[in-house]
């Protein structure tokens, strides 16, 4: 396995191995650019991934100390669980459910479609779905996306989408389906086809479903220009006295710290992790934070609107059956706003198992009894999804530094601050009701309404922005104010969309890779 | 933040007729024979005399499933509790002092140790003034884990676990529901993505 000097200051220094860090130092090295990608969690490969939910939430997860607040449920609920998100070698695609969706068109252009949105911070991307499609469309291919772009077929549908497509047949729905996901339903890509083993989302035990866990990050290793180091956790991101940044310093598994030179950094740790080092990295030079002229650095966290819906029948569904997501109603992603919200959603059958089920049907103190046990007792009839829409960015929606406690490290923990927004409980009443419709019309007795998850969508905390007094990075993720400092992952996200955002991480990531390339080239950077 | 329950068609299964008979049962194992079904364990410490029945029927109404679990499976985890206990004094302590309250309330309204009260619904009442308390939540995640992380529990649920060690459960009913129409057959589905 290739390794580098920390001394090798023409290394591009990438934090984080997800989709958007795991992606990009792959491409880095298809084109001959060498990286050294800093993990903070362990080497993770198919043979860790176990099919039991509570081992593999903690095996995975990033459990370093984090603080919810705000006024979701969650600040009460999961105090210290505000996102749910993985700590190891490929980042959070080991978790991904493999939903691949694009952004519709409107969606890059929020603040031209909903106008100034009162308590919102809406703004445009600076790139558009006319620009971004020749990258989803590379993305498809790389990941493996079932749909007319690879040719791969839809995954056949399991017991728990057969009931809710045939409640959005009775409904009049059209655009229900077994994809686009980035899970193979025959062999590609040394890749084996989906064996309908559930569990997707505690890491495919074959690798059937895409990560960079099992694509980008051997592929990067295998061409000796990549060194993927594990267990190195970003401290701080340094600079020189032009401003440049000139290396990263990390912590190792015994704390010892080390200082890795770079040509280039790209931030890629998830929309808390990245801004978080940012802010960490503040100096006499940039004491907001590096790239933080905007102020706008830990800002605009979104999540997704969302909330999970299970439907009891009057049969057996046995949900676990199957692919953990194993299919997609779009019919509600469209801008109406005669339905008194902005924006649109998904509904994506999602299956528990039965630990979780009980978990989060009623999460916090409150969640047994006589009505829970019943409900619980109906598992193995139900069918549900996990419902997803457009979150609108707020400034109050932030990642901020504690005032005194630090981590492990000796780092200031992240506070992650999340208040719905009216335009969401708009949404979700209308997620609510449009399920309830679905499932009623197959026979449905009972509908269970959870609240929202811990969020595995985080997104919007370093947004891209043509203004760069209104947002952190330009349209290729590179920041305003430092050349050489880059943004990889979906802190880039200028508005939330209502897709689950991995797809566009990645069609982010290639075209990022190949505008550092040509800066490189050019001397630029 | 509680759960919002849709009902839309009244249930066929009526839970109050099961519940009380697994009252009449338990609470009559608990008077006679708990200690036989602890393993004769001195109940001296840590709890006070008595307080293992108060225990039994707790975790019984936190998790109520008369018809999925036999009373040994409460039993099993009214002795983890205590285990647990016994090897902290604060958490034994608590344990302790939260049971007596619990009894001390039931007195108060209904004039009867908590094992005494025999509508369901009104011994979760009680118990539901103590549901932030520490060693409520302590006796509740102990269940949680006993009950619906537990492999053997599963199949009473219809929960099959893990399946990659069978080849997944593309082979074992994945989609072998007939009460709504199959999905598209992989013609179909070829189809679908062509040109």
């Amino acid at each position: 396995m290739t390794t580098f000097e920390k001394t090798d200051d023409s290394v591009v220094v990438i934090i984080g191995s997800g989709a958007g860090g795991g992606t990009l130092a792959n491409e880095l090295a298809q084109k001959g650019i060498k990286s050294v990608v800093l993990e903070a969690g362990k080497r993770l490969d198919t043979s860790d991934m176990e099919n039991d939910e509570w081992t593999m939430f903690q095996k995975i997860s990033w459990l370093d100390k984090r603080h919810s607040a705000g006024g979701w449920h969650g600040a009460v609920n999961h105090p210290n669980l505000p996102a749910w998100i993985v700590k190891g070698y490929g980042g959070s695609t080991v978790h991904w459910a493999g939903v691949a969706l694009r952004f519709k068109e409107w969606e890059f252009k929020t603040r031209s479609t909903y106008g100034a949105v009162e308590g919102a911070n809406v703004e445009d991307w600076p790139v558009s779905l006319e620009e971004m499609t020749p990258w989803y469309e590379k993305a498809e291919l790389k990941m493996g996306v079932t749909g007319k772009t690879t040719g791969m077929p839809h995954l056949p549908w399991n017991n728990g989408f057969r009931v809710l497509a045939e409640g959005c047949r009775r409904t009049g729905r059209t655009d229900y389906n077994s994809g686009p996901m980035a899970i193979n339903s025959v062999e590609r890509d040394d890749r084996p086809a989906c064996q309908q083993i559930g569990f997707c989302m505690q890491g495919c035990a074959i690798g059937a479903k895409w990560s960079t866990m099992v694509s980008e990050l051997p592929r990067a290793e295998d061409t000796g220009l990549c060194e993927v180091r594990t267990d190195a956790m970003a401290l701080k991101i340094e600079h020189d006295e032009t401003g440049k940044v000139t290396g990263v310093l990390y912590a190792d598994s015994e704390g010892n710290q080390h200082l890795q030179k770079a040509r280039i950094v790209c931030v890629a740790g998830n929309s808390i992790e990245s801004p978080r080092l940012l802010l960490n990295s503040a100096s006499s030079m940039y004491p907001d934070g590096l790239a933080n002229s905007s102020g706008q650095v830990g800002k605009n966290y979104m999540c997704h609107t969302s909330t999970g819906i299970y439907a009891v029948m009057p049969e057996k569904v046995h949900m676990f059956r199957g692919t953990s997501v194993a299919g997609v109603v779009g019919d509600d992603v469209k801008h109406d706003p005669a339905r008194g919200f902005n924006g649109g959603y998904y509904l994506e059958f999602l299956s528990l198992g039965l630990p979780f089920m009980a978990a989060f049907l009623e999460p916090g103190n409150t969640g047994w009894g006589r009505s829970f046990s019943r409900a619980m007792e109906q598992y193995d009839r139900m069918s549900g999804v996990w419902a997803l829409g457009e979150d609108l960015a707020q400034e109050q929606n932030a990642i901020t530094l504690h005032g005194s406690e630090v981590d492990q490290h000796g780092l200031p923990v992240p506070i992650v601050a999340k208040t719905p927004h009216n335009n969401d409980h708009a949404m979700t009443a209308h997620m609510v009701e449009s399920t309830s419709q679905i499932y009623d019309s197959v026979g449905a007795t009972d509908i269970y309404e959870l609240p929202p998850y811990p969020a595995s969508h985080n997104m919007g905390t370093n947004r891209m922005h043509a203004d760069a007094g209104k947002g952190v990075v330009n349209g290729f993720g590179q920041s305003h104010d430092i050349d050489n400092l880059f943004v990889s992952d979906g802190s880039q996200f200028t508005s939330s969309g209502a897709c689950n955002p991995t797809l566009t991480i990645v069609a982010l990531a290639i075209r990022q890779a190949e505008y550092i390339a040509q800066e490189m080239t050019a001397r630029n950077i | 933040m509680t759960i919002r329950f849709h009902r839309l068609k009244t249930s066929k299964k009526d839970h109050l007729g099961v519940s009380r008979r697994m009252f009449l049962m338990t609470t009559a194992m608990a008077g006679v024979t708990t200690g036989t079904m602890l393993g004769n364990r001195a109940f001296a410490a840590p709890l006070d005399a008595g307080q293992d029945a108060t225990l039994l029927r707790m975790i019984q109404d936190i998790y109520p499933h008369p018809d999925l679990l036999e009373v040994s499976h409460y039993q099993a985890i009214a002795e983890a509790v205590i285990s647990n206990a016994e090897s902290d004094a604060a958490a034994a302590r608590d344990l302790r002092e939260g049971l007596a309250r619990i009894d001390a309330q039931a007195d108060s309204l209904f004039g009867t140790p908590y094992t005494g009260i025999e509508d369901p619904d009104a011994r979760e009442g009680v118990l539901r003034a103590f549901q932030h308390d520490g060693f409520f939540q302590g006796v509740r995640w102990t269940a949680y884990f006993a009950i619906y992380n537990n492999a053997d529990v599963w199949p009473l649920f219809g929960y099959g676990g893990s399946s990659v060690e069978y080849g997944g459960y593309i082979d074992r009913g994945f989609s072998d529901i007939t009460f709504v129409p199959e999905g598209p057959s992989l013609e179909e589905r070829m189809a679908q993505v062509q040109g």
